[in-house]
């Protein structure tokens, strides 16, 4: 399968994926990606198209926070219900006393009520007769949606509603608090029995998820030791590369000091950042389409490719994230006026609602 | 808008949410915030007192003003808060280091002390915490802000809110502050406006006591931010809130990336545009150029048509001479031109 979104087609001629993949009994929750890596979904399926298919096994996300809004939760939220819906370990870390309380408010995947709909758009088409040259664009788009069956790769998420008990059920659901931990080393340990114990998984590869919160958090007595939150995500990302595991780090910016902030972002595979929107801001209801659905602004800045040298190139790098009927996640493109000219921004340091002590920003 | 905040603060958080935290941030330019806090904490009193708010209690912890001066703040109001029961404080004023009484433990971090009070509270209440640079004088960072967001999760606590300087810590502090609670209120200092005749006699010292600017960011359960702006007037040791009168403040439109091309053009670049000469006869400004057309000798036109010919010659390198050919053409002729291809 080739994403059209992030390739631009050089002749007719595509990578026919589908022959590979089937001759490997298909994992539920996992996928072939290019390149010879598997992929796992994010549990937002606009995600995972932007980030080519879903994230890489043994990548590192990280995720940049705005201290005033709550959306990389939401991130997290998602993609822990998918592993859980996948029925892949989880490990889940946080600042907060107890941890277990977040797994309560994880989204239950949506009632397939839309997906009903969309079985009937395909078989009216087939009364089209299509050529065989466009062939190839449908099978892609309808392919990818259902399956059929109840195990798809990513699931839309009813942000509404809990997920259900017996998701819980499963033996390999951690959650340690941060907080208690008076250095990182303790945690660095569980995290990789965690992975160990993944691996071994009967030979079978189920791919684990990682999910740490608010790395940085102030509540933690580590968080001003820089130099130790460092060495521990760097060697967090060499044992996640060695196992079938993803890892997604979230931490906010503004409560480290800048050069640790850029170097956290280096170690990153995938890079994503959050920011707030301000609230019936005129302006920008003028500039966006949109506006008043808009929650926040999720913008890519690295996407994560292994096994090659070719850099993912997006067509866009911001998308603005709204909650449908105030239940799933959707990220769209941004519609907006051109505004005076500028060059592109470094990772995400430009703009932030709420850094006062950067020129250009807000005036707060 | 400090009447939203009160409110907000006295209607608390809901079911399962942290309690609202509200941060009140002044500087030594502007330091108005102690007044800022002693309104609200008024506020609240009469909420409380008269039965308006869902919690039932004031705790006070006081850091750097002694608790007598509480005492005689909402008396002032109106609120006789030595018998009552619903006013509390925990003073840490007198002795923060508690010297008297523990004299075993070096360096007693206030938390502690703070702490097993926490626990000990029966009724619903709302916390203020006045002075909070004085806790981080004495406590790190990082026990201030879980001892905070403990307080904010602990069920029997409606709200809380505090007071920081924030030039007296690093920046990190500050920012770990703003971070754990969900609304901040920023007291900056409101520039002199050099048009209105009263504050003219007004020295800047004495306009930033007794004048300033009120920023308010709130964090919305749905990740908007909302900011509101008051000024604010200290007259008699009260403190009035007024609307802003905004001069039209330009809000960059730095959070969407910017687009390379641009559509619009700035002023200077209309003027600029408005003033080319374009290579017609007809300007589109109502007049007729006249272009040297070399039939009329150049002292007849040398009136008229100066400005116009320097657009055909350069500067003093050679002459362009320009013969009309439309003069030739008969304005009514059917001919086709054609007609005279040998096709």
């Amino acid at each position: 399968m080739v994403m059209a979104a992030n390739k631009p087609r050089s002749g007719s001629f595509s990578r026919n994926f589908g022959a590979a993949s089937s001759s490997v009994p298909s994992i539920p929750g996992l996928k072939h990606g290019p390149n010879g890596t598997m992929l796992l979904s994010s549990g937002i399926p606009d995600l995972d198209k932007i980030l080519g298919g879903g994230l890489a096994l043994g990548s590192l996300v990280v995720v940049t926070e705005d201290p005033e809004a709550p959306h990389h939760m939401l991130l997290l939220r998602n993609f822990m219900s998918q592993g859980l819906v996948h029925r892949q370990p989880l490990i889940y870390a946080s600042p907060a006393s107890d941890p277990r309380g977040f797994l309560g408010t994880l989204p239950s995947p949506m009632v397939s009520k839309d997906e009903k709909s969309r079985v009937h758009e395909t078989e009216q088409e087939k009364g089209l007769r299509i050529a065989w040259q466009y062939k190839k664009y449908i099978g892609e788009h309808t392919s990818e949606s259902h399956r059929g069956g109840k195990s798809e790769y990513c699931n839309d998420f009813d942000l509404r509603k809990p997920l259900e008990r017996h998701f819980f059920s499963g033996k390999q659901i951690d959650c340690v608090s941060l907080k208690e931990s008076a250095d990182l080393g303790a945690f660095h340990e569980r995290c990789s029995s965690f992975l160990s114990q993944a691996n071994q998984n009967n030979g079978n590869i189920t791919g684990g998820r990682i999910a740490i919160q608010s790395l940085c958090s102030p509540q933690c007595e580590y968080s001003n030791r820089e130099w130790e939150m460092l060495s521990f995500v760097r060697s967090l990302k060499s044992v996640v590369r060695l196992s079938n595991a993803v890892a997604v780090v979230t931490f906010s910016p503004s409560l480290v000091s800048t050069t640790f902030s850029i170097r956290l972002q280096h170690l990153a595979d995938t890079l994503v950042s959050v920011k707030a929107i301000p609230d019936e801001d005129k302006e920008l209801a003028k500039l966006l389409t949109g506006y008043q659905d808009m929650v926040g602004l999720l913008s890519v800045h690295k996407v994560a490719r292994f096994n090659t040298q070719v850099p993912a190139i997006l067509e866009t790098t911001t998308f603005s994230m709204k909650l449908q009927k105030r239940r799933s996640l959707v990220l769209e493109c941004i519609n907006q006026a051109p505004v005076d000219g500028a060059t592109g921004s470094s990772y995400g340091s430009s703009g932030s609602c709420s850094g006062s002590s950067k020129t250009g920003s807000f005036d707060f | 808008m400090a009447e939203w905040i009160c409110r907000t603060l006295r209607d608390g958080g809901l079911e399962g949410e942290h309690a609202p935290a509200l941060t009140i941030n002044d500087t030594i330019t502007c330091s108005l915030g102690s007044f800022v806090f002693d309104h609200i904490l008024s506020q609240l009193s009469s909420f409380i007192h008269s039965q308006k708010s869902q919690s039932s209690g004031i705790v006070l912890v006081a850091f750097s003003r002694s608790p007598l001066y509480y005492e005689q703040l909402l008396k002032s109001k109106g609120y006789n808060v030595s018998a009552s029961t619903w006013f509390k404080v925990l003073d840490c004023y007198t002795d923060p280091l508690g010297w008297k009484s523990k004299l075993a433990n070096s360096g007693i971090i206030a938390n502690d002390s703070l702490g097993s009070s926490v626990t000990a509270k029966l009724c619903k209440n709302v916390k203020d915490l006045d002075e909070v640079s004085e806790m981080l004088r004495h406590a790190s960072v990082s026990s201030v802000a879980s001892l905070l967001s403990e307080l904010r999760s602990h069920g029997q606590v409606s709200s809380l809110f505090w007071l920081i300087h924030s030039d007296l810590h690093e920046t990190r502090a500050t920012a770990a502050l703003e971070y754990i609670s969900s609304m901040k209120a920023t007291v900056i200092v409101q520039p002199m406006d050099g048009l209105r005749g009263n504050s003219a006699c007004l020295s800047l010292m004495e306009n930033n006591l007794k004048r300033g600017k009120f920023n308010v960011h709130v964090k919305r359960r749905n990740g908007r931010v909302k900011t509101m702006v008051e000024e604010l007037y200290v007259e008699n040791s009260t403190i009035n809130f007024a609307p802003f009168s905004t001069e039209g403040e330009v809000i960059s439109q730095s959070l969407v990336p910017k687009v390379q091309f641009n559509l619009q053009l700035s002023e200077k670049e209309q003027n600029d545009r408005a003033k080319v000469i374009l290579p017609f006869e007809h300007q589109g400004d109502g007049k007729n150029i006249q272009i040297y057309d070399g039939r009329k000798s150049l002292n007849e036109s040398k009136g008229d048509s100066e400005q116009t010919c320097l657009e055909k010659e350069d500067s003093g390198r050679g002459e362009i001479i320009y013969f009309r050919d439309s003069d030739d053409e008969m304005p009514d002729s059917d001919e086709d031109p054609d007609d005279d291809l040998d096709i």
